[in-house]
């Protein structure tokens, strides 16, 4: 028989834990950054990693039996080059070769479980978590690029606009809620954010790599292709007919999603987000957020990954980022995510809540 | 002391603090969410099978107690691609393999452990670093 022991702390901590990576790499600034150099156009193809040593090998993308782009196979985008450059990096774009090994290697020595100073607690917490690295998510991106952010130029999250009285509420609301789970009080079930409750986690669209589980299914069939992300569960069927949207009044959780070919590239259109959670990504507002993601096998064994996403009523401009998907290897194989097999932490969760309360707890 | 690190040039080493900096902090579960740190754990013991479940992977190891006593235990490890890229496969842990498990027992007291390492008879090491470049015991983890 099989079992499943996430404890109900582990699955608190774990929420944290995805809380403050989307938090971080969420921060956007509120005012204008400095010298950010006006861009005007999308970051030119030969900015693309690969491009280059695409054509250099020109080497020709394979095609399906039915002629279209072939993207089929399972892709993994886990590096840790940052979502946002740091300011102070100002215009430096890429690291020199000392720089990325240099960086490589520190942050291994950061991470590792062969470091045993700072004490017993935080040796074996950086054991236990060297236990889920993903070793590729050590790894710089091939290019060397201090951002994924290529647009704009300044490697950063535009400056959002103003929001409305009514989305302040809302995302003041939600913080109330991650307070008080964070707290062990949570007053409902939707106070538990969305990967806590094995809704969505890193499948919802645009994909950013996390600390594990960075695969990718890419399978093809006459007018369709499908993205089944490693974490968690969901199968993202793409249309490439040309049939209309969803009407407005159907939302869902990773979106409405509709695609065709550019030449080798696979371009797909993301709209109608649910949000009615108050969780979407970076906080945008369902109704005008939209993403357009590109998919171009750039050589044998990767694929330029590109996101763009708009949303005039949260950021001051769209902005765009470049993650390279790098196949996996031979022996390897993706496995399904076991998110709520025998899963009850949530009933754990509100009742240990309920039984704080009655012992006088409070937030 | 830092033995890893290169010496870097002053330019350099700013940049990559910076960078550094700018990496969201990579964590996992809190170990002290549901194992003890208190209560370190070792033993030999016998693998009756392994769960290749994601994201925790599961050896569960029969353990011969001195008074002739047995005890299943249950060692978690990390997410099978995890594991895969660290050079453990489906034939690295049959049953029947003796392995001693070196680890800290969960906080309930029941018996299952983090394995912060895993021995073969051979003296082979498992899940020994091997995540960085440079790394102390990164080839010797791969099978």
């Amino acid at each position: 028989m099989s079992h499943r022991f996430s404890s109900l702390m582990g699955i608190l901590a774990l929420a944290i834990a995805v809380v403050s990576l989307t938090a971080i790499a969420g921060q956007a600034p509120t005012t204008p950054a400095k010298k950010a150099p006006a861009v005007t156009k999308a970051p030119a193809p030969a900015k693309a990693p690969g491009a280059a040593k695409a054509s250099a090998r020109k080497w020709a993308a394979p095609k399906t039996p039915w002629g279209d782009p072939d993207l089929q196979g399972v892709w993994n985008d886990a590096t840790s080059t940052p979502l946002q450059r740091p300011s102070e990096l100002g215009g430096k774009d890429t690291l020199t070769d000392e720089e990325a090994a240099g960086f490589e290697e520190q942050l291994a020595f950061n991470l590792t479980r062969d470091r045993r100073d700072g004490g017993a607690d935080a040796d074996v917490n950086r054991a236990y978590n060297d236990h889920w690295m993903d070793a590729r998510r050590l790894k710089i991106t091939e290019d060397k690029r201090t951002s994924l952010i290529v647009d704009p130029a300044d490697g950063r999250i535009p400056p959002q606009v103003p929001l409305s009285p009514e989305r302040q509420k809302a995302r003041a609301e939600r913080a109330a809620a991650n307070t008080r789970f964070n707290a062990g009080l949570p007053e409902r079930v939707e106070d538990l954010s969305l990967p806590v409750r094995c809704i969505i986690r890193t499948d919802s669209p645009p994909y950013l790599p996390t600390i594990y589980n960075n695969d990718f299914h890419i399978f093809q069939s006459p007018g369709y292709v499908v993205i089944v992300p490693e974490m968690i569960h969901s199968a993202r069927v793409i249309p490439l007919d040309g049939r209309p949207h969803l009407s407005k009044g159907l939302r869902q959780w990773l979106g409405d999603t509709r695609g065709h070919f550019e030449g080798n590239t696979l371009v797909i259109e993301t709209t109608n987000f649910r949000g009615d959670d108050g969780v979407t990504f970076q906080g945008t507002n369902p109704s005008t957020f939209t993403i357009t993601e590109r998919f171009t096998r750039v050589d044998p064994g990767s694929i330029n990954y590109e996101f763009t996403v708009a949303d005039p009523t949260t950021w001051t401009k769209p902005w765009t980022a470049i993650v390279p998907w790098n196949k996996i290897d031979p022996d390897e194989q993706m496995y399904e995510y076991a998110c709520h097999e025998d899963n009850y932490d949530l009933v754990h969760l509100m009742s240990g809540a309920r039984t704080r309360e009655k012992k006088g707890e409070t937030k | 002391m830092n033995p890893v690190q290169r010496k870097l040039s002053a330019v350099v080493a700013g940049v990559v603090l910076l960078l550094l900096a700018a990496v969201p902090v990579l964590a996992h579960h809190a170990f002290a969410s549901e194992f003890d740190a208190k209560k370190p754990v070792k033993f030999k013991g016998t693998v009756t099978k392994m769960e290749w479940i994601n994201p925790h992977a599961w050896i569960h190891v029969s353990v011969k107690k001195p008074d002739g006593t047995i005890e299943e235990w249950m060692v978690e490890a990390g997410t099978p691609n995890t594991l895969l890229r660290r050079g453990l496969t489906k034939d690295s842990l049959k049953a029947g393999t003796e392995i001693v498990v070196d680890g800290y027992q969960s906080k309930d007291g029941s018996l299952r452990a983090n394995g912060r390492d895993l021995t073969l008879p051979n003296g082979q090491t498992l899940f020994l670093g091997g995540n960085s470049p440079g790394a102390p015991g990164e080839d010797k983890s791969k099978k």
